[in-house]
Parts: C-alpha cells; structure tokens; sequence
C-alpha cells in the first residue's frame, strides 16, 4: 500500500501546524486511545464570516497529518459558509487519493473543522443546536468507514437498523463472520456514539 | 549510505554465502533424492549433511529434522500433528495470551475442534504466569506451547521452570516452542531444555525465504498434515526445496561460526542502542525486560505523545527500516496485542518501534539512527496536540 507523493508532502511538511492564540473557534476529535486524535483552531472575521486563519494538531499516523494539513489549506480565506461545504471525500481527492484503510483520517479532519464551526455559529446566533434524534445517529454513522472500501457503512448499507429508545442506541449492522475489520467497525460505531450526551449506552448487534 | 535495516525477525537479507550457494544448487545440483544413481546419491548425502548442521546447532540428532516451507509450516505440523496424534490421551493445551499468531489461531481451531485451551496470562515483562501454569494443568493435557523469545518484546520464557512444572504431571506433557526468532540469537539446546518439538526458519537468520524446519524428538508421535507422495522422510509430502535446504544449512553454519560469536556482538550493538535512545530522546519506555532475560535482537520501545506509524514512515523516508506496534499500521487496525496484555495502554502500544537486529547491523548505524529517531521524534512532538 502506497501514498501519494501529496499525501507525503502534506505528511513531512504539514501547513498551518499549531495552535492559535485566542481563537474564535475550536475543537478536538478522536483520541490517542484510538490512535488519532486533530485539534483545530480558527480565527474568524465577524463582519464577513471568512476564516482568517486556521491551525492543527494532530496525534496520529501520516495520512491524519496530510488531511489536517490539506483541510486547513482548503479552509484558509474561505467564508465559514464555503468551509461547510468541504466533504471528507473532497479532502481525499485534493491529495490525490487515499488508501481506504486510512480514509477515516479524513473523516475526522473535516468533522473536526466542522465541529468547531458549529460551536462558532452556535456561540454567535446564526445557528442553533440540533435536537438528537434518530436522525442524527445515522448521520453520525456516515462517519464510520469500513476500512475495506474507505466508504461509510450507511452508503454500504451495512447499516440494517437503528433504534434510540430511554437513553439506548442499538445498532444492527451486517459484516462477515471472518471479516479482520469486524472489531473496528465496532469500535468506531461506539467511539462515534458514546460521544454524545443523550445517549447512556450502545448495543451494536452483528 | 545503503538502507538501514532493523527488521531482521520480519525476514532478514540473505547472506552472500547463501546466495551463492542457493544459486549453485540450482543451477547445477537441484536433483532429488534418489538412491542408485550419481545426482540422487549426492542429493541424498547433501540433505543428510544440511540436517545435520541443524541438529547439531541445537543439540538434536538429524534424524530428529524435517524440513518444511516455513516457520508456519513447521507450527502447523508440530501443532496439528501432535494432536491428531495423541487425541486419545486428552484434549487439553496450554499456551499463552502472547504466543505468536502460528500457536494462537492453531489453539483457537483446536478449541472450535472439541479441544479445551487455557491461555496463560503474563506478567508486564511478558513473562508467563507460572502459578497459573501450575493451576492450568489437568489429568487430560497433552501439551504445551510457547514461543521462547517473544516476537513482539523479545522475553525469553524460563523453560527450565516451565519444564519442571509440567513434568510434575502424571502423563507426559509434551513442549512444542516455536523459536523462529530466539533461533540462533540465544542459546537452544533441546536436550538442556526438555523441548520436544521446535520450530524455526531460514529466513530470520540469513537464510533463503520460504524454508523452515521442525524438530521432533526421538519417540514424539506426530500425525500427518499433508498427505502425498513421500520423498525424504515419513511426516515430508512432496517436492523438496532442495536449493534452499542447502542455503538454510548454510545460513545456520554462519549464524553459529564460533569465531564470530554472534549472539554476543549482536546483544551489543542492541544494548549501544538501547541506552543511546534512552540517554537522548526523553518520555520513552522499554518494552519487555532488560538483561539476559531478553533476547538480545529485539528491543521495543514506546515514544510518548506520538503514533508509531508516522514515526516508521519518517524514518523509512530517511532511509532507515523499523516497525510499530500501531493499529494505524496493522492489518486489522488494531493495537499490538502482545503489548496489550502486557498492561500498556492503547497510546503506549500505538507508539511503540520494534528493531530486530542482525550481526550485519554496525555501531555507525545505530550512530545514524538515533541521530535520525532524536530529529522525527521531536518534529513530530511539535505537532502534537498530547504535549503542547
């Protein structure tokens, strides 16, 4: 398994390392635990929205480096609005690609940026927060990737049901008895949900 | 400067002197054996000569080596054939939670075959629980398994203790050890140690890929794993890779040359680069014990507040070949489980670099090195977001 030469440049000479001082916006997603964790920090105009300056770090493998390097690259000088649109999938792209196995680097760079935006319009009334639901299980489980296409499980229909009921999440997904990534995708469905405060506890069933 | 290479128990350059010797074998001596008739005799006298390089290495007779395709191929016979075997006598084995993956997924086959397994805990050292090796033992075990100098951290297991304990059994409770990494980087000798069956391979040492070899004690009954037509001995189907033999014979006669006394200089050149790592890098911990009770080719260590995969590709990138413990960098994307069950934690286990050292690594290599691991472990440690 190879990486692109991008993916090595943006590795061993990352842009915009660091954290900024006073930031109008920031989050931190993942955890050494798991292996990568990014800490995003923004300086946004008031006036125009547009991101003025972006910093990360990042505890993680090459690619986590190369996607925080490159996302924040895609963010600089962009309204907060325009920074929204940039997808997990498009990050991958600008570097030329992925392994599959490493595609769940993008997807906490960008959920990280757009965490940290959230906060921001959140904290400045131009959104407010979401009520959890279902709905939002199964956008959170967009996130989760099978290692073995670097694709997310709802678009894989891997997900066969989801239930939230008093506080519990339960989760049927289909995968291969003798599947190696079983266990991970396990993980990373209750890394993803025990994230969140409304939910006590997840069942995911194989 | 060539590429440095520290992953020798990952496989490991073959020596010139087998290169040249493979070559020649199969260029001109790749016959097999045959009796009454000049190549096949010569053949013949050529395997006889390469068995019995291997025993004497370990204190076996040659009679007691089969050649296989591999450490793998060796496990799977020791494992499979003993079993199959001795079924009649009991059902029940003993290996531990951090026995290379050859034993583990033989172990777990045999449990979902009707065989009851106990999976010894070990102590952060990666040292075997002896007291629960005690408790393990049942009317109906038959054997044993370990692998003497662990693939991830180098413990070399007490298999004198271990011995002692299981012959305080009523039946016989057999050993099988896969050494494929200790091989010729400690001491082995089968009698000493009671060992009955041993695993080791070719490519680990210098030798040709693709070759391994199982020692079987003298009266240790082992069934068949795969049948076909026999060329050389009862428990050997099929071809024979004679070239490689030779080279494997080869390769051993190398490792154990008295006059280089390998094993010491190469506990020298790991012990220079333990304490130069520890003596200018700071927030590391070793892996495994220190000391004799380590196998001298192995030295593990964790870097705190970064993930091994990047440190091992930065390095790669300089030039310098080393493994990670990191599920970033595994199969499965999982964290090592040898140092899991060793008690360190997920971070710990992500960070950690295994070399396997080799008698053709140098003390201006591990000058580099260091050199280079001081500079990508600081870089990286600047980006971090654990320690800033």
């Amino acid at each position: 398994m190879q990486y692109s030469q991008k993916v090595l440049d943006h590795f061993m000479k990352p842009h915009n390392v660091g954290k900024l001082e006073n930031p109008d916006a920031e989050a931190t997603e993942g955890s050494p635990a798991c292996g990568d964790q990014i800490s995003i920090t923004l300086k946004i105009d008031p006036e125009t929205n547009v991101i003025n300056d972006i910093k990360f770090q990042s505890y993680g493998c090459a690619s986590n480096i190369a996607t925080g390097s490159i996302i924040t690259d895609m963010a600089m000088g962009k309204t907060i609005e325009e920074a929204k649109n940039i997808t997990w999938k498009g990050a991958a792209h600008e570097l030329d690609g992925l392994p599959p196995v490493k595609m769940h680097c993008s997807v906490l760079a960008v959920d990280t940026l757009k965490k940290a935006i959230k906060k921001y319009e959140i904290e400045h009334g131009l959104a407010v927060a979401e009520l959890f639901s279902k709905k939002t299980i199964v956008e959170e489980l967009k996130k989760v990737i099978y290692p073995g296409v670097g694709e997310d499980i709802v678009t894989l229909k891997m997900v066969k049901y989801v239930g939230f009921e008093n506080g519990i999440a339960t989760i049927d997904v289909e995968i291969p008895k003798f599947d190696k990534y079983r266990n991970n995708v396990v993980e990373e469905i209750e890394e993803h949900l025990e994230a969140f405060d409304e939910i006590k506890e997840v069942k995911v069933t194989i | 400067m060539d590429r440095i290479y520290f992953n020798n128990c990952l496989t490991s350059k073959p020596a010139p002197e087998v290169v040249k010797l493979t070559t020649e074998y199969m260029n001109n001596r790749f016959y097999f054996p045959e009796n009454f008739n000049a190549m096949g005799t010569t053949t013949s006298e050529d395997l006889d000569n390469a068995k019995r390089v291997i025993a004497n290495s370990m204190g076996a007779n040659s009679k007691e080596i089969h050649f296989t395709s591999g450490g793998t191929a060796a496990n799977n016979l020791a494992i499979k054939g003993y079993l199959t075997a001795n079924s009649n006598k009991g059902t029940h084995i003993i290996c531990s939670v951090i026995d290379y993956p050859d034993i583990l997924t033989n172990a777990a086959f045999f449990e979902n075959s009707g065989f009851d397994v106990t999976y010894l805990e070990a102590d952060n050292e990666g040292f075997i629980d002896l007291e629960q090796l005690k408790n393990s033992i049942r009317e109906d075990t038959i054997l044993f398994m370990t692998t003497i100098g662990n693939h991830t951290v180098g413990t070399i297991q007490p298999l004198k203790e271990i011995k002692e304990i299981l012959d305080s059994a009523e039946q016989k409770i057999a050993i099988h050890v896969d050494a494929c990494e200790a091989y010729a980087r400690i001491p082995i000798n089968v009698n000493e140690l009671g060992i009955d069956l041993m695993t080791i391979s070719a490519h680990k040492i210098h030798g040709p890929q693709g070759i391994g070899a199982l020692y079987q004690r003298k009266g240790i009954k082992l069934g068949l794993v795969q049948h076909g037509v026999n060329r050389m001995d009862n428990l050997q189907t099929g071809g024979l890779n004679i070239a490689s033999i030779a080279g494997f014979a080869k390769a051993v006669e190398l490792a154990f040359d008295e006059k280089e006394d390998n094993m010491s200089k190469i506990r020298k050149l790991s012990d220079y680069l333990l304490n130069k790592i520890e003596t200018t890098i700071p927030d590391t911990l070793l892996n495994g014990p220190r000391g004799n009770k380590r196998a001298p080719h192995n030295i593990n260590i964790s870097f705190d507040y970064i993930e091994g995969e990047a440190i091992m590709m930065m390095m790669d990138i300089s030039g310098i070949s080393i493994s990670t413990g990191s599920a970033c960098a595994s199969q499965g994307l999982k964290p090592n489980y040898v140092l899991m069950a060793l008690g360190r934690n997920h971070e710990q286990s992500h960070s950690s670099m295994k070399f396997t050292f080799s008698r053709y690594n140098t003390f201006q290599e591990i000058d580099y090195t260091v050199e280079k691991l001081a500079e990508v472990v600081k870089e990286l440690r600047s980006r971090s977001p654990l320690c800033n």
